[in-house]
This record gives C-alpha cells, structure tokens and sequence, in this order.
C-alpha cells in the first residue's frame, strides 16, 4: 500500500497543478493577513492585538482548505479526463486500492498545503505584528491551535475532494459545484434553516479556525474534524463504489 | 505454454449497442497474433475487457488462465499499450514511467530503461503535450516494457506512426517475439502487421469472422477469382465445370473460376492436363481476403 501512495503522490508533484495551488494558497493567504492587518480596528473588525484579531490574522491560511478540495478533486478527475485512469487500473486491478491510495496522498498534499499557508501566515503576520509593536507569542492560544486548525482543515478538505471527483467524475462540473457549495448553496440553506450551519462542510470547517466573524454557533475543533472526517469518508466510499464499478472505456 | 489469453464466449453490450457477441479465441505462447477487424468491430472493448477495464457482459476473457484483475503483480506478466491518449499533458515521459514503476512496485530505474528500449530517451524530460501522436505511442509501448513481461497487448500501435515508426515496430515486435514473447496486437489494417504476425484473429460486428495462421488465411481465396488463359479454353472450362466448380469462358482463350481457391484449380488443371499459359488469381491478395471476411460479418444492432 505504501508504494500506491507514494505513487500516488507523484503524480501530484510532477503536474504544474500542484505548484499551481502552492502558490495560489500563497497569495491568499498573504492577502488575507494584509487585509486582516490593515482592517484591524475598523468597520467591527477586533483591535489589533485582541485575541479575536490575532487569531483571524493567524488563520489566514484558511483558504489553503479550498486549494486543498480542488486538488483532491482533480487528483480523480483528471486520471479520468486525460485518461491515465487506464494505466492506474492497469498496474492496480482492484480499484479501491487506487482509492484508499489517493485519499492517503491527499491527506499528505493537503497537510502540505495546510503547513505551506500556516507557515507563510505567520511569516508575515509575527514579525509585521512585532514591527507595530503588539507583540504575540507563538506559543498563545490563539496562535497554535489556529495554525494546527489551518493545517488540519486543508487535509481533511483534500480528503473530501477525492471523493466529490469520484462521484462527479467531470472536472470541470466537479470544481464548479464544489465551489458554488462552498460560496453559495451553503450560505442559503443556512439561511433558511440556521441549525444546521455548523454541521455543514463550510461551518465544520469554522468550527476548526474557530473564525470570529462568522455569526451563529459552532462545533468544537474536534467535533467539527470529525464532521469533516465524516463528510471526506462518506464521498469516498460513495465515489469508489462508483468507481470500482463502471467500465473504464 | 498454450492459451496464454483466453477469450470465451465474450458478450459486452453498452446499452442498445452490442460491441463484442460471443467472441471465442485463444493466443499461444510465443506467437505474436493479430487481432483484426474494422474500426467498431469490438477490438478495443476486448481488450479491455482482458485487461479487466470492462465488465464482460457474459463469458469470460483470460490471461494465464484466471481473470486479469486476479494476477499478482499483473505489470510484471502482461504489458497493455491500450491508446495514445491516457497521458496527462503536463507530466514528463520519465515521470509518467515512474509513477507507473511506483506503483507496480517495479525499481524506478525501470522508467529510464524503457525509454531506451523505445528509442526516446532524448524526450524523457519533454512533457507529454507536446508529443506527436508517433511518440505518444512510443510511451505509450514503454509503460507496456516496464514489467519486463512475457505478454504484451497492444491496441493500433502503428497508428499515427510513420513509415520508418512502422518498420521500427516490426522489428521490434520480432525480436521481442524471438525471445519468447506472446503479442497479441490488434489493427484495422492487415497489411500493417501482415509482415509480423502467424496467427490472426478476425472479427466484425463483435462476431468472429476468422481464426487461423496467416499461411492458412493466404490459402484462401474466399469469394476471389482464378483467371486462366489456354488455348483450349472451351475444353478446360467444360472439364473445370463437371468437377463441380463454377467456370465460364470469358473470352476465346480465357476462363474465369469462381469459389475454388487457386491451388485447388491448379492441381484440377494437371489433373485435366490441358497447357494453361497463365494463371491469375483475382482478389486473392490478403487485403480483399481482409475485407470479404470483414464486410461479410454481421453488423452491429
């Protein structure tokens, strides 16, 4: 199993995809601990130096979680697209060998990415902070568990991504729909119903960063893993049995 | 060895649409074997159902004697280059070899080596992208070596090669079959693989239509005709037509036979004993044969 994993993993690093999304979560997150630095203070955002501040500052690595995603999904739907899914089964016939392998490699590029935001956050937010004179210590609560929450996030939403290109099977309409959840659907439903917000992949995912800004109640960091476990699991099982039975033509 | 692959009573049907209809044939050790039929006979859909990509609707198709999905370490006993497409763009030849080699739990080294075999070790570093279609089957023949296996499938492989790539192929193909090798390779182009292969086996419509040597298939003059010449040309068309064979004269000194074979004919003449001073065989040469038996199968649903 180690050596389909590892295998798996190459096929990530060695599409330009991959740097791709490296440097997309990058720029986002380097966007968001300026916007976080310099709206601190204004229009309802936490002073600078409050807790609630420095943890929005620290997790601004949180979008490396929607990088993550859609590189667990092209990580499925691409084989499909290009076609490689061939010489995968090929060398691998039973096919949720392949699965169980991907969702282990997304799990590493996910922690990849996590640990990439998470380090480049606090890179720029810890000596900025110091050179404004509000010293944080990284060993804070509000700095740790934030950065770890970060990481955690993008691994589990690397996780769920393979299974939503399992089960959607085309790139482009997989990366469309993930998005359009993710930034729409799930802002309505938790209109109409609220309770269920923090159950929902995006509310699990704030339940992890703890995020000040958003508004109801969320699930403790570990509950809210767990959900996001939950829903990484669920798609795969349900994407593999997909998978595992269609003819590849 | 015998039976190497195995196909019995294959039925695979994509919806309304029946690609392949209880198809039977067999590939020996150590023979190279064609697989022949038109564009849409079901070539494709058998091999992939050997090769455990497609779900047999009934029957069964075998390599080694057990489906391939149940092999260990299948990479290592049967090599697939099944299209030139299954690459992504974006990854470099050596790199597609080597996640392959990863997972097959073949040495990486492998990767390079089989580059060499195929001649493009000078594109190793190119990404797949920029790949004629020729190179791509290269690759794609590469990925198939990496096991160092003793079975290769390899679907149109001559497609999109050129006249030098289709040569290269050849030899290629019979030195790997001179060392031991099984191929079983399929076409819609006899001729291409005419000079390669002993068996073929040919289909259309999903039916098999022929299963022979190749010496046996250029015996056959199915359908063709015999065009002789002779001075006593309303003689011999009598003779040829009281051994049951259908002759006419059609011209003074020339007879046309149809539904015999030209050796057949032949040893009828010696036995007639009439002088013949030319003899002819029409739409005998292997592409008709290819064609009637081809054209002559049933059609799909």
């Amino acid at each position: 199993m180690i050596p389909l994993i590892r295998a798996e993993v190459l096929k990530l690093r060695t599409t330009r995809v991959f740097l791709g999304l490296c440097g997309a979560t990058v720029l986002f997150t380097v966007l968001g601990v300026v916007a976080g630095v310099l709206s601190a203070g204004s229009s309802g955002s936490p002073e600078l130096g409050t807790a609630a501040s420095v943890r929005n500052i620290f997790g601004s690595g949180g979008p490396a979680a929607l990088f993550a995603l859609v590189l667990g999904i092209l990580s499925v739907t691409g084989e499909l697209r290009h076609g490689t899914i061939t010489q995968t089964f090929l060398v691998t016939p039973r096919r949720t060998r392949v699965v169980a392998a991907k969702l282990a490699a997304m799990l590493v590029a996910g922690t990849a990415l996590g640990v990439l935001a998470a380090v480049v956050a606090t890179a720029v937010a810890w000596p900025w902070l110091a050179a404004k004179d509000v010293s944080v210590s990284l060993l804070s609560a509000d700095v740790g568990p934030v950065l770890a929450a970060v990481v955690v996030g993008a691994a589990l939403f690397g996780v769920i991504g393979v299974g939503v290109g399992a089960l959607i099977r085309n790139q482009i309409a997989a990366v469309v729909a993930a998005l359009v959840w993710e930034f729409v659907l799930e802002a309505i439903l938790i209109g109409v119903v609220p309770a269920v917000g923090k159950w929902l992949p995006g509310g699990a995912a704030r339940g992890l960063t703890r995020e000040t800004l958003s508004s109801g109640n969320l699930l403790p960091a570990w509950g809210a893993g767990l959900v996001l476990l939950a829903y990484g699991l669920a798609f795969a099982v349900a994407g593999s049995q997909l998978l595992v039975r269609r003819d590849v033509t | 060895m015998s039976g190497v692959i195995a196909v019995r009573g294959l039925v695979k049907r994509f919806g309304s649409v029946l690609a392949v209809d209880d198809l039977d044939f067999e590939v020996e050790g150590g023979t190279v074997t064609g697989f022949l039929g038109p564009n849409g006979a079901g070539k494709t859909t058998t091999l992939r159902a050997l090769l455990g990509l497609v779900m047999p609707t009934s029957g069964t198709a075998t390599v080694f004697g057990r489906p391939y999905t149940a092999l260990r370490d299948p990479s290592r006993r049967i090599g697939a280059a099944l299209e030139a497409s299954g690459f992504h763009p974006g990854r470099r030849a050596i790199d597609h070899l080597r996640v392959a080699a990863l997972a097959a739990g073949i040495p990486e080294a492998r990767a390079a080596a089989a580059l060499t075999e195929v001649g493009m070790e000078p594109a190793a570093e190119r990404r797949v992208g920029g790949f004629s279609l020729g190179l791509r089957q290269r690759l794609a023949l590469a990925g198939a070596l990496l096991g160092q296996p003793e079975v290769l499938v390899l679907d149109e492989p001559a497609n999109g090669l050129d006249p030098e790539g289709i040569h290269w192929m050849r030899g290629f193909l019979r030195a790997y079959a001179d060392q031991g090798g099984t191929v079983l390779i399929s076409s819609h182009v006899l001729s291409e693989v005419a000079q390669t292969v002993d068996h073929v086996v040919i289909v259309a419509g999903g039916r098999l239509v022929a299963s022979s040597t190749l010496a046996a298939l250029t015996d056959r003059t199915t359908g063709g005709a015999v065009r002789m010449r002779s001075e006593q040309a309303g003689p011999l068309r009598d003779a040829l037509v009281s051994r049951g064979v259908s002759a006419s004269l059609v011209d003074t000194d020339s007879v046309v036979v149809t539904g015999a074979g030209a050796r057949e004919v032949g040893r009828m003449v010696a036995e007639i004993g009439v002088p013949v001073f030319e003899m002819t065989t029409d739409g005998s040469n292997l592409e008709d044969i290819f064609l009637e038996l081809t054209a002559a199968g049933p059609g799909t649903e």
